[in-house]
């Protein structure tokens, strides 16, 4: 029994989190609003460089053959710095379903090796999500029909932009044809993988909730330790304290929830389900209310566009919907507890589904 | 990370599913579920006897050294021991105060005298301990402790006066420890020193607190020249803080477990209910019953992150500590409302007279007492924020 990390993948997390602070700044990310895709394939390579699109690649196919558990503290650092980037859904959402097919599918197997590579990058679609994120600068996309899944070509598709609340959010409708060409999976198979697909997706999204609503929070205690009012600063009232004090916790508390999810991912996947939407539920939970605490600590400064904390609370408006509402995931908490079956006793808490 | 026990670890369930099994029988069936939180005043010489069973199997202070009497159980095996002995129904141990907090304290900041003295007795059950903190003007001020300690040469012993209140089970101790003020000029945590007293003597009385239960689980504890043996100071005059603050230290530790297994069985006796009464059908209260699982999974992930010993490697842990009487006391107070909602009607109506309380409604009205005990709510969040997230500090009025 260790429910801790490695000192290898501490020491990762820390120089990936350097890297990101340094290089994703508010500044970097308003700038990116005024270019046209608001991506850069400048730090995208960075980030090639850094090994992370290759993380979960098999080493088979040039990658790093590592797993959920080794990149959910690198999902939560990209949503401490609100990266615009869709590095989470090119390296723990797409890289694993190509995979799962890679050893039948060439296709899938030299796609794994530009992914490591960075000369491709991969959206994938989801029902739950009904848009397609990020899928303008894709190269491929992953695209589910019922029980299929489909990988085409960007130029084999059309994309209709929608804008987005969060103006570092790239959306599209997509439009497209498949063929028995482009189909990689489907029947019991294509259901697994796209359940599969789910999950990380989830788990990626609360990954990154989690790291917004830290951002938040530390943001929102620097300002009103700063912020002076009647001759004090704003943030030894009581009132502001505990605001935080209840962010802090939900934050805190988010974190088991979540490195239990992405260890049961990476080791149990086809048990996950509970796991994950129990971390996707309290994620959301944590950079919801680290949202809303926190531009009221700000009091008017925080409803102006100059300032930045909007950046983090519209990512966090966005994820908590993306790949699962809360309904969504509590829903699946309750039918899974309250069914005849649930392994609930006191000694279930780490078995299967526990 | 790896989650999961090893075969040896599960070869040690077995073994205390099978001698709880086998010893949870005759005169302590009835003792099955009992005596948790709420409940700590049923059964109290069935429970000591209990006490002493576990002791004849080597079941109590399992975390605890050898040398001390202890098993010498890894964290695993106390997680497990924990879980079983929750599965089985085993009543609440009337000496968690000796084995949690009394003795750990003892052990790392104790004389050898004293710990040849009180830790057997511990080990044993036989002797049962109480905690001595707070006073009627020190409850979220701990520090500022009125009762005092004099020493008096001629008798060679710590005279005490003054008073403690909302102490636990005093009428059933045998033993207290007190902080107390050596230093009759100092202020606030200096000057404090902590006694390891006998409660059976002249100079102590003991009078209980009706709670709105209608049950006494708290008690006033007045001393009126108490004595205290020379040797029954724990460290010097003017450490008392120091050990008291290192022994809270142990009250987030292991006990934490033991806890929250207690809590299991209450949320599964209420999602049994839910089921039974059909409430499990309706989707406000399957939402509740869900959040409430979820979270109780929260802290005992928590605490087996705490207890995976290299604790605190993500940097947040220290945090987490801070949190955890908040998050169990809020907890507890929800599992309380959900308890009543999911019996509905029947909620309001007594088991019996007078004042006969189910096992529900006696826990909806203690866990009031949860957010308030130990650290007000409102407390831990100063807390949290103050030490936790670095918040300023609210100025205070200097102490006179």
């Amino acid at each position: 029994m260790d429910f801790t990390f490695t000192e290898d993948q501490l020491l990762f997390r820390d120089s990936v989190k350097d890297f990101l602070q340094g290089e994703v700044t508010a500044e970097t990310v308003r700038n990116l609003w005024d270019t046209e895709s608001g991506r850069s394939d400048a730090l995208w390579q960075q980030m090639v460089e850094l090994g992370l699109t290759a993380m979960l690649v098999p080493e088979a196919y040039g990658g790093l053959g590592m797993n959920e558990l080794d990149f959910v503290l690198l999902a939560v650092e990209s949503g401490r710095v609100a990266l615009p980037e869709p590095l989470v859904e090119t390296a723990m959402v797409a890289t694993p379903l190509l995979a799962s097919l890679a050893q039948k599918d060439p296709r899938c197997a030299s796609l794994l090796e530009k992914i490591a590579t960075g000369e491709a990058r991969v959206a994938v679609q989801h029902s739950v999500n009904a848009l397609v994120a990020d899928a303008h600068i894709a190269d491929w996309l992953l695209l589910p029909q019922g029980d299929q899944i489909h990988l085409l070509a960007r130029d084999q598709v059309s994309l209709i932009a929608q804008d987005s609340v969060d103006p570092s959010r790239k959306l599209f409708d997509v439009e497209w044809q498949g063929s028995d060409e482009t189909c990689l999976a489907r029947g019991a198979e294509g259901v697994a993988l796209l359940a599969a697909t789910l999950n990380r997706g989830a788990l990626g999204a609360a990954a990154q909730l989690v790291g917004l609503a830290e951002a938040m929070v530390q943001i929102s205690v620097q300002y009103t330790t700063d912020r002076q009012q009647f001759g004090k600063a704003i943030g030894t009232n009581q009132a502001l304290k505990h605001h935080m004090a209840d962010c802090a916790v939900k934050s805190e508390f988010a974190k088991a929830p979540l490195y239990r999810a992405a260890y049961t991912l990476a080791t149990r996947p086809e048990h996950a389900d509970f796991a994950v939407s129990h971390a996707k539920v309290v994620a959301g939970e944590a950079a919801l209310l680290a949202a809303k605490n926190s531009i009221q600590s700000h009091g008017a400064m925080g409803y102006t566009w100059e300032c930045d904390l909007h950046i983090w609370m519209k990512r966090a408006w966005a994820l908590d919907k993306f790949w699962g509402h809360a309904g969504f995931h509590k829903n699946r908490l309750h039918h899974w507890l309250l069914k005849p079956t649930a392994k609930i006793g006191a000694d279930k808490t780490f078995g299967e589904q526990g | 990370m790896k989650l999961s026990f090893s075969a040896e670890d599960e070869q040690f369930r077995q073994e205390v599913a099978t001698w709880l099994q086998q010893n949870l029988t005759g005169e302590f069936a009835k003792l099955r579920f009992r005596g948790g939180p709420g409940d700590e005043h049923m059964y109290p010489e069935e429970r000591k006897r209990w006490e002493q069973k576990l002791a004849e199997g080597g079941w109590t202070c399992i975390g605890w050294p050898t040398e001390y009497g202890g098993r010498g159980c890894s964290i695993e095996q106390q997680v497990i021991f924990n879980e079983e002995y929750a599965r089985a129904g085993a009543p609440g141990h009337v000496g968690h105060i000796g084995e949690g907090l009394a003795g750990p304290t003892i052990i790392a900041f104790g004389s050898e005298e004293q710990k040849q003295k009180y830790l057997p007795g511990i080990v044993a059950g036989t002797e049962l301990w109480c905690q001595g903190y707070s006073e009627p003007g020190a409850g979220s001020d701990l520090a500022n402790v009125k009762t005092r300690a004099r020493f008096d040469e001629e008798k060679g012993k710590w005279i005490i006066n003054g008073q403690k209140v909302w102490t636990s089970l005093a009428h059933e101790s045998d033993y207290i420890f007190v902080i107390a003020r050596t230093d009759p000029d100092s202020v606030a945590h200096k000057g404090l020193g902590f006694f390891l007293m006998k409660m059976d003597q002249p100079g102590i009385d003991v009078r209980g607190i009706e709670q709105i239960t209608g049950t006494c689980e708290f008690n006033e504890v007045f001393f009126d020249d108490a004595e205290c043996d020379a040797g029954d100071i724990v460290g010097a005059p003017g450490d008392g803080w120091k050990v008291a603050m290192g022994l809270l230290g142990f009250e987030r530790g292991v006990s934490t477990l033991g806890q929250q297994m207690q809590f299991q069985n209450e949320l599964n006796q209420v999602i049994e209910i839910a089921r039974r009464n059909g409430a499990a059908k309706n989707p406000a209260i399957r939402q509740r019953l869900a959040k409430a699982h979820t979270e109780l999974k929260i802290m005992r992930y928590n605490s087996m992150r705490m207890l995976s010993g290299q604790g605190g490697s993500d940097g947040s842990l220290q945090k987490e500590a801070l949190i955890y009487k908040l998050f169990w006391a809020t907890w507890h107070r929800t599992m309380g409302e959900l308890a009543m909602d999911v019996l509905g009607p029947e909620s309001q109506v007594l088991e019996g007279g007078p004042y006969e309380l189910s096992r529900l409604q006696a826990m909806y009205l203690f866990v009031r007492s949860d957010t308030i005990y130990g650290g007000t709510n409102e407390i831990q969040k100063n807390i949290i924020a103050e030490r936790g997230l670095g918040m300023p500090k609210e100025p205070r009025v200097a102490a006179k």
